[in-house]
């Protein structure tokens, strides 16, 4: 009997072409989309493209109708709630800005949706990730970036460890999103050309401070001072949840030069600003570290490319491990905003050998 | 094979309903019933040849029969038809029931009326004690399910329709899930309106009926031609109609011996599943149900996971009512029997029909417990090596 795989999917065209790749290659292939986020309120929905929307399921199905695999619609939304929404309102509150697909990838995809694949007899979950899993010649798993770097999807993939990447198949890692979208077209699938999800699942119309709001209680809303770097007062600010590390916008605050937050401190409620300048960081602190392979790491200083967010490059950086599973990453010239909350993933070339959330930044 | 245990979502058509619909559509199938023409005449004998097989199978003169598009049509026509121009401001029904009764109540709830809900005991079933006194002289229209359709209670239908014939109510019974399923005349029921539906008792779907007790007057909710007597505009679906009449008269004739099969099946089925599924347990009332609905609770598992594994090995079943998007919600009907949110997500329901063989019994019989241990296994596996909480 051939091996089955649950293959996530979430209706747009990646996850469909994994698919169908993976039917092609003879798997016995189920298909299922996950309800993840709370339902969305009346007439949001069609402003901008998300995923696990009602029109998103509509995709998916026609799709698994068309190659022939069976499809579900799983609620996850409980679990969702708990671990990801829930991380992701207080990491706010306490002045940090989380990475939510980290977390939904490690909670939810690789593991609350493993369980049910599990129970139904899958060997395999799959995702359309841009991202490689490979397996040594002593048995041993690694991650690695995409071949494609511009879509490459591995910095939300850090936490995964042996065993969930011993269950998981990433099969458009070999591919790049235009031959992707061929494929899907060559395939006649209806969503070959359905423009990409960027933004943040849950929040519908990307207005994440509002949705912190709205998720939290009124007292634990830390409202404060917008500070320049010498301490003076420029301005009050209602919640530290509006703000995010190296954002120059919506400050409101009249100034000749951009200012930028520099810092955001969750027991008084100052929000820091400066100049460009005075973002530059040496190098950060980093917890919740998982080093992919912890004895292949050895020595004081470890040199690595460092990830801070997943739209920058990895900048060539020395690590050292720290007890308690934390980090310090140093990088080799002057390094961008450092933002707290983030994942900061470490490379050696292509592979991930580990990573970690930013907890500060280490100034100069 | 596939093992199909969802009748009550909609049992297979009948080879007799088929070859009635076949003979219809091979032998023309065109001639309006209105029509004055010799086709029209045709299809016209179609028309009230089945309505006689519908109305012969709840005991019912042909005249009251108005054929819908299905139970959820008639529940409309029957709620929103009855309180058209009710003056009295009360509506009865209970926790339990069907979506296409919930709704329109709701609607009506919203537009003014007092909506009365009955509670049920925790086999699902209605008590006279108590729900006596809310129907009164200012009750429009008591509707209520006949026999549920996710766990099969079935309920004293004569006690509320005494108390709705004394109190000068409207009575309303949805009889989708209990025609076919016990033998039933509207008289004895004592109801002014019952819908039923074709596709529960292996007629096609979308097409149904509402009897309606001669002398209650409904309004109606579609507004056209004279066609059914005024209570429901437009031309009928002539070959769902000729399907309905077919299963209804097979029903009909073959009822005793088919449900007696049925239960035997159902009861052997339950009876394997309790001795190999530890802590199984049966939702609704052990005897007064329709013999073919078993709701049960499965320890360890969540339904949903427990459906979806069972249809990748060939046996459907159903859990709840699915969403828009397909997923499926924890039954209202168990949370109203009191059963916690984790009990009712960890219930599936199994319904067995005129199609369900021995041997599909033998076989779900064995596969269910197997299906039920690897999924208790692995939801209780990950939870146990579920990594620390992180962060």
């Amino acid at each position: 009997m051939n091996a089955r795989v649950l293959v996530a999917m979430s209706g747009g065209v990646d996850s469909s072409v994994a698919a169908a790749l993976l039917r092609e290659q003879g798997y016995d292939v189920v298909g299922v989309a996950m309800r993840l986020a709370p339902e969305w309120p009346p007439g949001i929905r069609q402003r901008r493209s998300t995923c696990c929307s009602h029109d998103d399921f509509e995709d998916a199905r026609r799709v698994a109708e068309r190659l022939n695999f069976p499809f579900y619609v799983v609620d996850l939304r409980a679990e969702f709630r708990a671990n990801v929404i829930g991380n992701f309102v207080s990491e706010y509150l306490n002045g940090r800005t989380p990475n939510p697909c980290v977390m939904c990838n490690r909670e939810i995809k690789f593991d609350r949706l493993w369980q049910r694949a599990a129970a139904l007899g899958a060997d395999f979950v799959a995702t359309g990730h841009y991202a490689r899993i490979k397996r040594d010649e002593g048995g041993a798993f690694h991650l690695l970036r995409a071949c494609d770097h511009a879509k490459d999807q591995s910095y939300f993939l850090f936490t995964l460890g042996q065993r969930e990447m011993r269950r998981t198949l990433f099969p458009l890692g070999n591919l790049s999103k235009t031959q992707v979208r061929t494929l899907a077209r060559g395939l006649g699938l209806a969503n070959a050309d359905k423009a990409e999800s960027q933004e943040i699942c849950f929040v519908a119309d990307g207005n994440y401070a509002a949705f912190v709001s709205q998720n939290a209680q009124p007292a634990q809303i830390r409202a404060g001072s917008i500070r320049d770097s010498s301490g003076e007062e420029l301005g009050r600010h209602n919640g530290i949840h509006h703000f995010t590390v190296g954002q120059r916008r919506g400050l409101g605050i009249a100034s000749r030069a951009p200012l930028y937050v520099r810092t955001i401190d969750a027991e008084t409620g100052d929000v820091t600003v400066g100049r460009r300048d005075e973002l530059v960081s040496d190098g950060l602190l980093a917890g919740m570290v998982r080093l992919a392979h912890p004895e292949t790491l050895s020595g004081e200083d470890i040199p690595i490319e460092a990830k801070i967010r997943y739209r920058h490059p990895a900048l060539p950086a020395i690590l050292r491990i720290l007890p308690e599973a934390r980090a310090q990453v140093r990088f080799l010239s002057g390094g961008p905003a450092v933002t707290p909350g983030q994942a900061c993933v470490f490379y050696r070339g292509d592979e991930v050998v580990g990573g970690g959330i930013i907890e500060a930044r280490l100034g100069r | 094979m596939r093992i199909y245990l969802d009748h009550n979502a909609g049992a297979p058509l009948r080879p007799a309903a088929r070859d009635a619909m076949m003979r219809f559509i091979v032998g023309g199938g065109e001639g309006n019933p209105a029509s004055v023409h010799f086709s029209g005449q045709r299809s016209r004998r179609f028309l009230e040849e089945a309505r006689a097989d519908v109305a012969t199978l709840i005991g019912a003169p042909p005249r009251s029969i108005v054929f819908t598009s299905g139970g959820t049509e008639s529940n409309n026509l029957a709620i929103f038809g009855a309180v058209h121009n009710a003056t009295r401001p009360r509506i009865v029904t209970s926790t339990i029931e069907h979506s296409s009764i919930i709704a329109p109540v709701t609607e009506l709830e919203r537009r003014g009326f007092e909506v009365v809900r009955l509670v049920v005991d925790e086999d699902g079933r209605l008590h006279a004690q108590g729900n006596f006194n809310v129907i009164d002289q200012n009750t429009a229209l008591v509707s209520l399910g006949w026999a549920n359709s996710e766990m099969g209670a079935l309920q004293d239908v004569r006690l509320f329709a005494q108390a709705a014939q004394s109190a000068g109510a409207v009575f309303h019974v949805d009889a989708a899930q209990a025609a076919g399923r016990i033998p039933m005349t509207v008289e004895e029921s004592g109801c002014d309106l019952m819908s039923i539906s074709a596709h529960k008792i292996g007629g096609p779907a979308g097409i149904g009926a509402l009897y309606v007790r001669p002398g209650c007057t409904l309004a109606p909710l579609l507004l056209g031609g004279p066609q059914e007597t005024g209570s429901r505009a437009g031309t009928p679906n002539l070959c769902g109609v000729v399907g309905f009449g077919a299963a209804a008269r097979e029903v009909r004739t073959g009822l005793a011996a088919e449900q007696e099969h049925v239960a035997r099946l159902s009861a052997l089925l339950l009876r394997r599943l309790e001795a190999s599924v530890p802590g199984l347990r049966l939702n609704g009332p052990r005897d007064t149900r329709i013999r073919n609905t078993l709701n049960l609770t499965f320890p360890g598992v969540l339904g949903e996971t427990l459906l979806i594994a069972l249809d990748l090995e060939g046996i459907e079943i159903s859990m709840g009512s699915a969403c828009a998007a397909g997923a499926v919600e924890p039954s209202h009907v168990l949370l109203a029997m009191g059963r916690s949110s984790s009990e009712a997500r960890s219930s599936v329901r199994l319904s067995l029909g005129w199609s369900t063989t021995l041997e599909d019994v033998e076989r779900a019989a064995d596969i269910i417990p197997r299906v039920w241990r690897r999924v208790a296994a692995a939801e209780f596996l990950s939870e146990q090596s579920r990594a620390e909480p992180w962060p």
